[in-house]
């Protein structure tokens, strides 16, 4: 560790999170009612502990990641492994594992080490055998499996997140284009199997993410409430804790997963805009930082964060405007949550290592 | 410096990455289109329709089901009470209203202060509540002066009763709020705010006391305000039940109870295996746990050393004394150990290993039979008994009969005692068993513990000539059909007409308390609670000498009426309350005189 090297530390990025987590702390003191102590308070408090996080992970030699990259995928593989088990002796959808008195998702956790995986395999591989079926096989099993644990939970929106995150990685990777087709017609023909085995709830989500009046008092409503709640707030917004409560009151994670919607309605498309263009700048200096590297575990590193917060982000924000079902995804840096945002303010810091590591060619072979 | 893979590589990687980017631009692109088209085009919609009123839809809370006794007769029920609101916007002045209150009912500085705040927190038109159960006199002074009280309103509601008080207390338990565990039981699912059982049958029944919730939709507007009702689907009331005790007798054992500091009564139904009676002292009053604040209530329950919480009836663990003596014959019977004519000579002791053991009658009984020994508990006889017969031999036959064992009448932490056998004593405390053991067993002390229920059943048992009679808490309809105890029909005259004897002729242990009415049988019982030393049992101070009440010996009676076709069975303790036949017979025979006069 060297903090020297902070010197160099991206500070238009680090800018640019600050003001998002204290968007997100605004946010959450209007969704506890004026009520500073409720949520507002832990969130700002735990942006600025895991800010200093993300100033560690920043200086530590990138050598280490790259060496220690399998083996934190596995450590996080049996972390995940474990909460299976005591969730099927708890007899419910465990997701949450205690470890010296945290709740951790290890479901959030994995992410960032498929991602490190998947940047030391394909940094390792030259690329004339990126074709070898081998060569695709290990890289699937590094998403597949975790994927598969994630998906037994049940939390279908992790698992199709990281599957698209997989996917995305890969594809930037080089993987031949023929086999994205491929894997596309499969997943088409296998989709009445795959209708099968979800669970009934989750069926019943995407039923009334396609016809919301069908169920008008559950997740249909939901929906639609969000989206009165956002179209209600037009350009300006009803003004900082302007938004008709009433609404909110019907939905029931609107600290997590709708804050966005108390957002819309209080600031109006101005703010949904602005807060879009942020999270764009992000994933646009993550693509800069990528670039820049030399090596091939920095660029695709860099790549796997920002389609990790891509996502996130997307997928989040996709939902409460009603363009997917709800499958419960939080935004980054503004939802309430311990474990999500401190996994991606760690992505954030191996970002920024790579970016003051980008010069460091020892990777190469 | 690149050789052609890696310049290959980094060409397809930089179209990839620029793909990708535009890929995600694209996506944004999307999001930020679908948000303009919420939020600009189609804002009107959306203004309008958040204008409009929603349908908000609210829980209708059943009416818990009534437990009613054999007789049909309610003892856990509920009261249709009123409690007071406010809804702020309807008063001029909030404060004014509460101050005009103030004059006809008493509302404390802190009480004011605690309203007005919460006004400020909930919407002006919400309804906060000022007072709960009113009472008669209040609820009229409201009434009449409805003029000066502007904003208030009275609401029914129903709160659980117990007309029983503390007497019913151990066996119906109380209701109240779920804990964080009950709340996800399925059948209050919905119902967070629903009051459950927390002990006793209140628990047990649970699930058919609730009842089904109701749901009514209220359109509301965009404020919460109501603004109609739209549909009602009412709650359906729980199921009423009916239990077997008498509730007369209840009482009445209850009140016998209240002479002595802690103690318990069980009746019997012998034919049908039913409780008519089972009570506890001390109890404690359910209608005080639920009217809050209930505090200081549990402070003196849980601070009073002879925890009222405690159902003595199964969760309390006496020595059965003497009334084992019955058990101790059967067996010898049962093995054919003992010719019921021949005698044994009781001069007040014998020597058994190094040590004495000691006929509670100093001076002896002289010649015994078996019929004599269990009429005059005679201790002697039946050490020189257990002797032949062996420990387990008797611990075979306490469990048939009844002991040693948990019944599962629907309440929680029923106790199943000991019957000590050389198996369980290597069990539990990994030692072997003592010759001398046997004796101390033999007279039903030592290691021996049962509840006051399992010597109901024991002594039902016996006088059913050995049916194996189970209790049970709830009617049961046909006449049921137990198993038999074989030996016991063999052998069962012999010993009922020991205890027979034991209450109706001369010298028999509880003669003082036979009545002139009817016959009834039984077994005294001692049960000792302090070692009495070899120099305290010699020394004439000793005997003279008043003992402290935490050292007396327990009161025990276990009994059935009418001597002739046995329909009772009865089970008394009495803590520390001496002698079994100087305090225990005599509540026995009050209370079999109560139930000839009701004839239930």
């Amino acid at each position: 560790m060297n903090l020297l090297n902070l010197k160099k530390i991206n500070l238009l990025f680090i800018f640019i999170i600050i003001i998002l987590a204290l968007i997100g702390t605004a946010a959450l003191y209007s969704a506890g009612e004026a009520e500073f102590d409720l949520w507002a308070k832990k969130h700002i408090i735990r942006f600025f502990v895991f800010l200093i996080i993300i100033f560690l992970i920043a200086s530590i030699d990138i050598k280490i990641f790259y060496k220690y990259a399998y083996f934190l995928f596995f450590m996080s593989l049996l972390l995940l492994l474990s909460v299976e088990i005591i969730g099927t002796l708890g007899k419910g959808a465990e997701r949450w594992i205690n470890i010296f008195g945290f709740s951790v998702q290890p479901s959030e956790l994995i992410k960032i080490n498929i991602i490190l995986a998947l940047a030391k395999f394909y940094n390792d591989l030259r690329f004339d055998r990126i074709g070898k079926i081998r060569n695709t096989f290990f890289p699937l099993l590094f998403i597949f499996v975790p994927t598969s644990l994630i998906a037994l939970q049940p939390d279908l929106g992790t698992a199709v997140t990281i599957i698209l995150l997989g996917l995305f990685i890969m594809f930037q990777s080089g993987v031949r284009i023929w086999k994205f087709f491929l894997a596309g017609i499969v997943t088409l023909f296998s989709f009445p199997f795959l209708w099968q085995s979800i669970k009934p709830y989750q069926q019943k989500r995407i039923l009334s993410f396609l016809n919301p009046e069908s169920d008008p008092l559950g997740q249909g409503y939901q929906l639609i409430q969000s989206k009165i709640a956002l179209g209600s707030g037009a350009l300006q917004g009803k003004g900082f804790l302007g938004g008709t409560q009433s609404y909110l009151q019907y939905l029931p994670e609107k600290q997590t997963d709708f804050i966005f919607t108390l957002i819309g309605e209080e600031f109006g498309f101005i703010g949904v805009s602005f807060i879009l263009l942020l999270f764009f700048i992000l994933i646009l200096i993550a693509y800069f930082i990528s670039i820049k590297s030399r090596h091939i575990f920095g660029r695709i590193l860099a790549i796997g964060v920002a389609t990790n917060l891509f996502l996130y982000v997307v997928l989040n924000t996709a939902m409460v405007s009603g363009l997917l079902p709800v499958v419960g995804i939080p935004l980054p840096l503004i939802s309430y949550g311990g474990t999500a945002m401190l996994s991606i303010m760690i992505s954030f810091g191996l970002l920024l290592n790579v970016e003051i590591n980008a010069n460091n060619t020892s990777l190469n072979k | 410096m690149f050789n052609l893979h890696e310049r290959k590589q980094s060409k397809v990687f930089n179209r990839r990455t620029f793909f990708l980017l535009s890929v995600k631009l694209g996506i944004f692109s999307v999001i930020g289109w679908r948000f303009f088209d919420l939020q600009i085009l189609n804002s009107k919609k959306y203004k309008t329709l958040s204008k409009k009123n929603q349908i908000n839809v609210a829980i209708i809370y059943p009416v818990r089901g009534e437990i009613r006794d054999r007789n049909n007769i309610v003892i856990a029920s509920n009261k249709k009470v009123y409690d007071l609101y406010i809804i702020p916007e309807q008063t001029n002045n909030l404060e004014n209203t509460l101050n005009n209150l103030n004059d006809y009912i008493e509302i404390s500085f802190k009480q004011k202060r605690k309203i007005i705040n919460l006004s400020e927190k909930v919407k002006k038109f919400e309804s906060i509540k000022i007072i709960e159960d009113l009472n008669w006199k209040d609820l009229e002074v409201i009434e009449t002066n409805k003029i000066h009280l502007d904003g208030l309103h009275l609401e029914e509601d129903f709160q659980r009763i117990y007309p029983g008080n503390n007497a019913f207390s151990h066996i119906l338990g109380y209701i109240s709020q779920p804990d964080k565990k009950e709340v996800n039981l399925p059948y209050i699912s919905k119902m967070p705010k629903l009051d459950i059982g927390k002990t006793g049958l209140e628990k047990y029944l649970n699930e058919d006391l609730i009842g089904i919730a109701g749901k009514k939709e209220i359109e509301v507007n965009s404020y919460g305000r109501v603004i109609r009702e739209i549909s009602l689907d009412p709650s359906q009331k729980g199921k009423n039940l009916q239990i077997t005790i008498d509730s007369r007798l209840q009482k009445f054992t209850f009140d016998e109870l209240q002479s002595h500091k802690a103690g318990s009564i069980v009746v019997l139904d012998i034919n049908s295996g039913e409780i008519l009676s089972m009570v506890s002292t001390p109890s404690f009053n359910p209608n005080l746990i639920i009217k809050k604040p209930n505090v200081e209530y549990w402070k003196s329950l849980l601070g009073n050393p002879l925890s009222p919480l405690t159902f003595r009836s199964v969760q309390g663990l006496y020595s059965p004394g003497s009334t084992f003596k019955m058990i101790v014959a059967l067996a010898a019977l049962k093995h054919k150990l003992v010719n019921p004519k021949t005698t044994t000579f009781c001069n007040g002791k014998i020597e058994y290993g190094d040590r004495l053991y000691h006929c509670w009658k100093t001076k002896g009984h002289g010649k015994m039979n078996l019929e004599n020994a269990i009429k005059e508990s005679c201790d002697v006889y039946f050490y020189e008994l257990s002797k032949k017969i062996g420990i387990n031999k008797m611990a075979t036959v306490a469990y048939e009969l009844g002991l040693g064992q948990a019944y599962d009448i629907g309440l929680e932490n029923e106790k199943k005692g000991i019957i000590p056998s050389k198996k369980w004593k290597k069990e539990n405390l990994n030692e072997n068993w003592y010759a001398g053991e046997t004796l101390n067993a033999a007279i039903g002390q030592g290691y021996s513990l049962s509840n006051p229920l399992q010597l109901a059943v024991m002594i039902a048992r016996f006088a059913s000539n050995g049916k194996k009679i189970t209790p049970t808490l709830f009617k049961r309809n046909d006449e049921v059909i137990f198993g038999q105890i074989e030996y016991l029909s063999q052998f069962s005259n012999i010993i009922k007409d020991a205890l027979f004897k034991a209450v109706n002729e001369q010298k028999g242990t509880a003669y003082k308390s036979k009545s002139n009415d009817y016959f009834f049988s039984g077994k005294t019982g001692t049960s000792q609670v302090k070692k009495i030393t070899q120099a305290e049992r010699e020394s004439e101070e000793f005997r003279k000498k008043t003992i402290e009440w935490k050292n007396k010996d327990h009161a025990l009676f276990v009994g059935y009426a009418p001597s002739k076709n046995p329909k009772y069975a009865i089970s008394v303790i009495i803590e520390h309350g001496g002698s079994g036949a100087s305090t225990a017979a005599p509540i026995v025979k009050r209370t079999f005189d109560y139930i000839m006069k009701l004839k239930i």
